[in-house]
């Protein structure tokens, strides 16, 4: 049969690797992490946290502010749960879409609830007499991440 | 006996126009020109920048998101992938980090960037493969294909 443009595919042709290797591979790999995590090797963890609608990438002893009101006392410790991807300098891991709760441990501490700046919210239409003025304060809440910890709990 | 209409010497008289022209002109300070000393000129270029802060605040968004775009599309150029694949990828291997993040850690992480677009590499060559199909022809009469040797 002649070749035409339709032939075959326009991308390239791709081989994956063998599926039962990779498998082994993919094992080899989690034991590893998984040691090196029991034993304590890593410096620095960071974490990205899904909270107040937002999403913040976090190191411990960050501060963060939202702009809304939380429901905690000052002093208060929060765990923030749904934790998206955590890293370290050797290894990552990375939620689909989030982690399980026994594998990371993301802990804060409520610091400061005040109210932000006063944000001026003007309107005014040119020659036609329109013209309004609010003043808008959201009130805001500052925490601190107190600690990330990780448990050797991969499979 | 009540008195309704007061006398004529008793007149109710502004004491606060300092204040009130203050009130406006503290927001002229740093401005160029004579609209951070002169009351009437300062009134109209306050109005217009608060008009424009308050507008400025609602497209701020839509620029800090065309900015992560950008540095993601650079980044991931970087590793050989270009930014519709990469995104459309990483969203059908699950993953729901948003656009800040991912151009956060681009900048911060390279490492982690690099195992994101690696997954998105692979997941898209696993697509590739499901959408090629068994490579065999498809049954029915009128999709059969003729062969001519």
């Amino acid at each position: 049969v002649a070749k035409t443009s339709l032939t075959s595919p326009p991308w390239p042709e791709v081989k994956l690797p063998d599926p039962v290797e990779e498998a082994k591979y993919h094992a080899e790999v989690v034991q590893k992490v998984n040691k090196m995590i029991a034993t304590g090797q890593y410096g620095r963890l960071f974490a990205v946290v899904h909270f107040a609608s937002k999403q913040w990438k976090i190191t411990s002893e960050d501060l963060i502010m939202m702009d809304n009101v939380l429901e905690a006392e000052c002093g208060d410790r929060i765990r923030m749960e749904k934790v998206l991807l955590v890293g370290a300098d050797d290894f990552t891991l990375i939620g689909r879409p989030l982690l399980g709760k026994d594998l990371v441990r993301v802990e804060a501490t409520v610091i400061e609830k005040t109210e932000s700046w006063p944000k001026i919210n003007m309107r005014f239409w040119k020659r036609h007499n329109y013209q309004k003025k609010k003043i808008i304060v959201n009130p805001q809440t500052v925490l601190r991440i107190n600690t990330i910890e990780i448990f050797p709990c991969l499979s | 006996m009540v008195l309704l209409s007061g006398p004529r010497w008793l007149r109710s008289r502004l004491t606060d126009r300092f204040w009130r022209v203050q009130e406006v002109l503290k927001y002229a300070r740093h401005f160029r020109g004579r609209k951070n000393r002169c009351y009437k000129l300062a009134v109209r270029s306050v109005r217009r920048a608060f008009v424009k802060s308050t507008k400025a605040r609602r497209e701020k968004k839509r620029f800090l998101r065309a900015l992560w775009i950008t540095r993601i599309e650079a980044a991931s150029l970087e590793h050989g992938l270009k930014y519709p694949a990469f995104i459309s990828n990483l969203l059908k291997s699950q993953v729901e980090l948003n656009r800040k993040m991912i151009a956060d850690l681009a900048i911060y992480e390279p490492k982690t960037f690099k195992s994101l677009a690696a997954l998105a590499q692979r997941r898209r060559q696993e697509g590739f493969l499901a959408a090629l199909g068994d490579g065999k022809e498809p049954e029915g009469i009128f999709s059969r294909i003729v062969h001519h040797y």
